[in-house]
């Protein structure tokens, strides 16, 4: 019998997701904004009964679905990202985009495929997560409909997606058929020291299906284009919550599912995370555009987060965990920052926004903090995080990439500090000031705070998310 | 003859290859879907075969199976639609002249 209680989170979900599409058709064009406040608040209250579950251990539907304590930490955390992304959304999405409640109720479905994403406890229910998620990021990029490039990176993440998606099938398929099971922990028991070639190849395939999802060097060609052409809200959405979904899978999966061949595919973590680290903080140098700046930014990231999988060791997974937390607070407040400037002018080049310290004092701040805890400073997330991850991963010997990761992170200063010095230094071509509206400037400084919060003092959250990456293993 | 597992694998390894190059050498967005379809119809085959010689008492593969055909599904109305929406301001679904945003 299911005890639909665990489930109520999702139903919820669900519901919220029809309820914000059918608003859009019965409220008049003028009074949609409340749609995406109305949705904000609908996430905050579902965190509260993800909340009331915490400490709950259940396995639903015979294996398919997991409830525990990392599921849940990955639910608070999406739904926090979620009515984030709402709030940030709002005032472009009207300046800029139609139909406004669809979006909202799609931000919505993201959410409830990125839980599920993470509680999955089996290949089928997996699959069929990543592909919500994905189709729903598909429709939300090529969103701006009179806009040539937003539906260029529709077309582009539409393609180069469903073909990964295909390779990760096939790859499931193989590993079905090796294995004669889809359940993670049916898996471990099936696989030993030494792996025929059949499941060999299906693991290869299913890597390099989850490495494009998560944008890893060599598979990451499709995020600086679809990064760059998607409307900014879907892009900030894109980067964080996209990438944490897809670690929150991989994690359990390799845990539960794969960690008795580690020695077979460590190597291969080891190295697109080396490609991922060094390519994405590289080629983020002599990029003009904000948004591709970020994107390259996040694949930089994606090569920290995957130095944590390859140790996959308990502290290793906390660290992950913890370094998402932060990086999805930091990101957010990025874009979010990003997204007040370019609603008032328009423009997303870096060379736009110098003089921005005159003419938007607050905003250049936060993305200065933004950009001090992406490169990893002291005091902000970025540095507690990093230094929490890397600390585990040289605890599992691996040396050398640590020490790779800590250099490209100096690198990766140089080119925060080139929007910083844009907006500090070079004086404005435009003179009037800019201000942002009421909610943006609330949920900016609420991420700041975040920002700074988890920089210095990140005890309470790092003490629940070993509770939850401990369950994973035992 | 006896049609066996390791015939079903070989058609299905002969469609993903199919699939493969279509995806990869075709410059028609539409072709490239259709060549992704057939990519998920290889995985689908391997599935039900897998269903029947590996795990004849469960029906894993064939319920995977199902479910993918209801993907695909998706994935065609989703792809087709952004395609159409592409055509509509550039008339042109080739897949080469579509380069706006360079990568």
């Amino acid at each position: 019998m299911v005890d639909y209680k665990l489930l109520v989170p999702q139903f919820l979900l669900a519901g919220l997701a029809f309820g914000l599409l059918a608003l859009d058709l019965v409220l008049p064009p003028a009074r949609r904004r409340y749609i995406a406040y109305l949705g904000a608040l609908g996430l905050v209250g579902i965190v509260l009964s993800t909340i009331s579950l915490r400490g709950q251990e259940a396995a639903l539907y015979g294996g398919l679905f997991l409830i525990d304590n990392y599921a849940l930490f990955f639910q608070g955390l999406f739904l926090v990202m979620g009515a984030v992304i709402l709030l940030a959304a709002e005032d472009h999405v009207r300046k800029f985009l139609g139909h406004a409640g669809e979006y909202y109720g799609l931000v919505v479905v993201a959410v409830l495929a990125m839980t599920v994403m993470t509680s999955a406890g089996e290949l089928l229910t997996a699959y069929i997560a990543l592909e919500l998620l994905s189709f729903t990021f598909y429709v939300l990029s090529a969103y701006a409909t009179r806009d040539l490039r937003s539906n260029e990176a529709g077309v582009k993440y539409i393609l180069l997606g469903a073909f990964s998606s295909a390779l990760l099938l096939y790859g499931i398929s193989l590993i079905y058929g090796a294995t004669g099971t889809t359940y993670f922990r049916g898996i471990a028991g099936a696989v030993g020291g030494t792996l025929s070639p059949g499941l060999l190849l299906g693991l290869v395939l299913l890597i390099a299906g989850f490495a494009f999802k998560a944008a890893a060097v060599p598979f990451h060609m499709w995020a600086p284009d679809v990064y760059e052409g998607a409307p900014l809200p879907t892009t900030a959405y894109l980067s964080v919550a996209a990438k944490a979904a897809v670690f929150g899978l991989l994690l359990r999966l390799f845990s539960q599912g794969l960690l008795p061949a580690i020695e077979v595919w460590r190597w291969v973590i080891v190295a697109l995370a080396a490609a991922s680290i060094t390519v994405g903080n590289l080629v983020a140098i002599p990029q003009t555009n904000i948004k591709r700046l970020l994107a390259y930014s996040s694949i930089g990231q994606a090569g920290y987060l995957l130095v944590g999988l390859a140790a996959l060791s308990p502290q290793a997974v906390s660290g992950v965990l913890v370094h998402l937390a932060g990086y999805a607070a930091t990101n957010l407040l990025a874009f979010t920052a990003v997204i007040a400037y370019y609603n008032e002018t328009g423009h997303e080049q870096i060379e736009d926004f110098a003089g921005a310290a005159e003419r938007a004092p607050y905003l250049a701040l936060l993305l200065t903090i933004a950009m001090f805890s992406l490169a990893g400073l002291p005091f902000f997330a970025g540095f507690t995080t990093k230094f929490y991850l890397f600390t585990a991963a040289a605890q599992e010997g691996l040396l050398w990439l640590v020490g790779l990761a800590a250099a490209m992170s100096v690198v990766s200063l140089y080119y925060y500090l080139m929007v910083i010095k844009q907006m500090y230094i070079h004086p404005s071509r435009h003179s009037p000031r800019l201000r942002p509206g009421f909610v943006l400037t609330g949920v900016l400084g609420v991420l700041a705070f975040a920002v700074v919060a988890i920089g210095v003092y990140p005890g309470p959250l790092v003490r629940f998310i070993e509770t939850a990456s401990k369950g994973l293993f035992s | 003859m006896n049609v066996g597992l390791e015939h079903y694998l070989a058609l299905s390894a002969v469609l993903l290859t199919i699939g493969l190059y279509g995806a990869l050498a075709k410059r028609n967005a539409v072709a490239i879907l259709m060549a992704i379809e057939i990519m998920l119809n290889a995985a689908n085959v391997a599935f039900v075969a897998f269903s029947r010689y590996v795990t004849p008492q469960l029906l894993t593969g064939q319920v995977f199976a199902m479910f993918v055909i209801t993907v695909a599904a998706a994935e065609a109305a989703v792809g087709l639609a952004l395609v159409l929406a592409i055509y509509r301001s550039r008339r042109t679904v080739d897949a080469t002249q579509v380069d706006m945003l360079k990568g």
